[in-house]
């Protein structure tokens, strides 16, 4: 597998009719008729209030949930269970706190069968990784040695050392300070520019869907349903106090809090 | 130059002795370092002790002066036997250990990893830890002799059940958002009991072995209490039937170092093994 002629790779098809948990208080409907074709090297966001399944939609792509009706493909091929061709980022680090930064990183690659990449171009990734996220001078720290940002980075590159196709991102800035928020969402774009994976992100802050999507999908609960899909035609890096994006962002909120069916009444009203 | 100023130049200079030592006494107040804090107590018994046994106040055959004591652990070590003793009770809760926490490793691995193995063998295990380990002696005697078998089965018995419990239960509690990495990066069942749950349940495990260890000295004390002609143990019923009490007073004091040592070397290797891990 080599990793020219990418342009063409990373194509998300996703088709659930149905996704649901039931608990002991019945069944909760978390998502119902997802249809969303996401393009090769596309940047996505995925915007909702809480429980409107847009982590689970994410969770499904990762191969995490197995359990739903319908179906999600890669690059025309059906997924099932999780697979080294998606990074996943958690909002919370998840990094293993008795390795160091490189062992970390290392980690992304311990499921991958030996043949498939010789020792010495496994540590030439990990490095090229590590480097790209910007810690090349804390390869040998541990986790709890790193700020909240910093440990975000290992994550990042350990879910991109395997050199995904796609990169499914869930809130991964949600519990860092705004400003480094504000900086992750720039490297995050600097990263995406250099790999030019496809990327999933799922967020409840509108902002940063504006700032980082290409297009927005605006999802709305109970059930998760998709409300509108937005695209974001400003050049990056973007500014946000443009007008345009003030705008785009003004639509989205408007779109997230207006009652069902009155959409239009709320987008006629500005 | 003010005295922020002059500590920031003492801290730039990376020499916090000096700046505890510049620092303002409490003037009017006896000061006393924290890490002493703890001997005042025993050094003050210690002290009582001596002068009420040297005043005859306390009558020297049922509890001799410290320096009493001090001077028997000085003639048994002089002559031969207390090194015998030790050496042998010391052996007996290594290898009776050794046992009993290779089994608790193997039981408790397995009932953690394999939900089947735990249904079909926790249950049993549980109703024999609730029976009192000392309850078994007898058995155990008759089975096995007053030999050496006997009291080393006693032993891995008490270290048995800290470290089976402990690691089944830190295996089986390891964080379902880790275990949720290794799915994601597919490693196989075998990676994922190596690479993710062993290293997640070691600081527990280690507590598992270090409180296994100390029953290990607990059951020691009880084996050679029951039937022994050799051990530290044996000394302290030499001591009663002879009615030394500076001899079974000197036993305590071995199985306290003895105990504490052991504790303390299993702690230093804990804390080896868990690296640079956040505490």
């Amino acid at each position: 597998m080599v990793n020219n002629g990418f342009a063409q790779r990373g194509t998300v098809n996703i088709e659930i009719a149905r996704k649901a948990f039931s608990g002991s208080k019945g069944t909760l409907l978390a998502l119902k008729d997802i249809v969303l074709t996401i393009n090769p090297g596309e940047f996505v966001c995925i915007v909702g209030g809480s429980g409107c399944g847009k982590t689970t939609l994410l969770r499904i792509i990762a191969g995490l949930e197995t359990e739903y009706e319908g179906a999600v493909f890669l690059d025309g091929k059906k997924l099932i269970g999780t697979g080294l061709d998606r990074g996943v980022v958690f909002q919370e680090h998840r990094l293993l706190s008795w390795l160091t930064v490189h062992d970390n990183v290392a980690f992304g690659l311990a499921g991958l069968p030996p043949q498939e990449r010789s020792r010495k171009e496994r540590s030439r990734d990990i490095r090229h990784y590590i480097n790209l996220v910007g810690l090349d001078r804390f390869e040998y720290e541990y986790p709890h040695q790193l700020s909240g940002g910093m440990s975000q980075r290992v994550a990042v590159a350990r879910a991109l050392v395997g050199r995904p196709e796609v990169l499914l991102l869930d809130e991964p800035f949600a519990s860092l300070d705004a400003l480094t928020r504000m900086r992750m969402q720039q490297e995050i774009l600097r990263i995406w520019e250099a790999e030019r994976t496809t990327v999933v992100l799922v967020t409840h802050d509108i902002e940063e869907a504006v700032y980082l999507a290409d297009r927005v999908v605006i999802m709305s609960p109970q059930p998760g349903t998709i409300r509108n899909i937005l695209p974001v035609r400003l050049l990056r890096p973007r500014d946000r106090t443009d007008r345009e994006f003030v705008r785009i962002r003004k639509s989205i909120h408007d779109e997230l809090f207006a009652p069902r069916g009155m959409t239009h009444l709320a987008a006629d009203s500005f | 130059m003010s005295t922020a100023e002059q500590n920031r130049r003492l801290v730039r200079k990376g020499s916090t002795a000096e700046l505890t030592a510049k620092a303002p006494k409490n003037i009017g107040r006896i000061h006393i370092p924290d890490r002493l804090l703890g001997w005042i107590i025993p050094v003050s018994v210690l002290l009582v002790w001596q002068l009420l046994a040297r005043l005859g106040v306390l009558p020297a055959n049922w509890l001799p002066a410290p320096t009493i004591v001090g001077q028997t652990i000085y003639q048994l070590t002089v002559a031969g036997d207390l090194l015998k003793h030790v050496g042998i009770t010391i052996a007996r809760v290594g290898v009776g250990f050794l046992l009993g926490a290779s089994a608790g490793t193997l039981f408790g691995g397995l009932t953690g990893y394999l939900p089947v193995a735990r249904k079909l063998l926790d249950p049993t295990l549980q109703a024999l830890r609730s029976v009192p380990s000392i309850a078994w002696v007898p058995l155990f005697l008759l089975w096995l002799g007053i030999g050496e078998t006997s009291k080393i089965t006693l032993i891995a018995l008490g270290a048995f059940f800290p470290v089976y419990l402990n690691l089944s239960l830190a295996m089986r509690h390891v964080d379902p958002k880790l275990l949720e990495v290794g799915k994601l990066y597919r490693l196989s069942s075998f990676q994922m009991v190596r690479r993710l749950i062993l290293p997640a349940a070691l600081p527990e495990y280690i507590v598992g072995l270090r409180s296994g260890l100390g029953l290990a000295w607990m059951f020691v004390v009880a084996a050679e209490l029951l039937g022994a002609s050799s051990g530290i143990g044996y000394l302290m019923v030499d001591g009663e039937m002879t009615g030394r009490a500076g001899v079974i007073l000197a036993s305590v004091i071995l199985f306290a170092i003895c105990g504490k040592t052991t504790d303390w070397m299993m702690n230093a290797a804990g804390r080896r093994l868990l690296g640079h891990r956040a505490r």
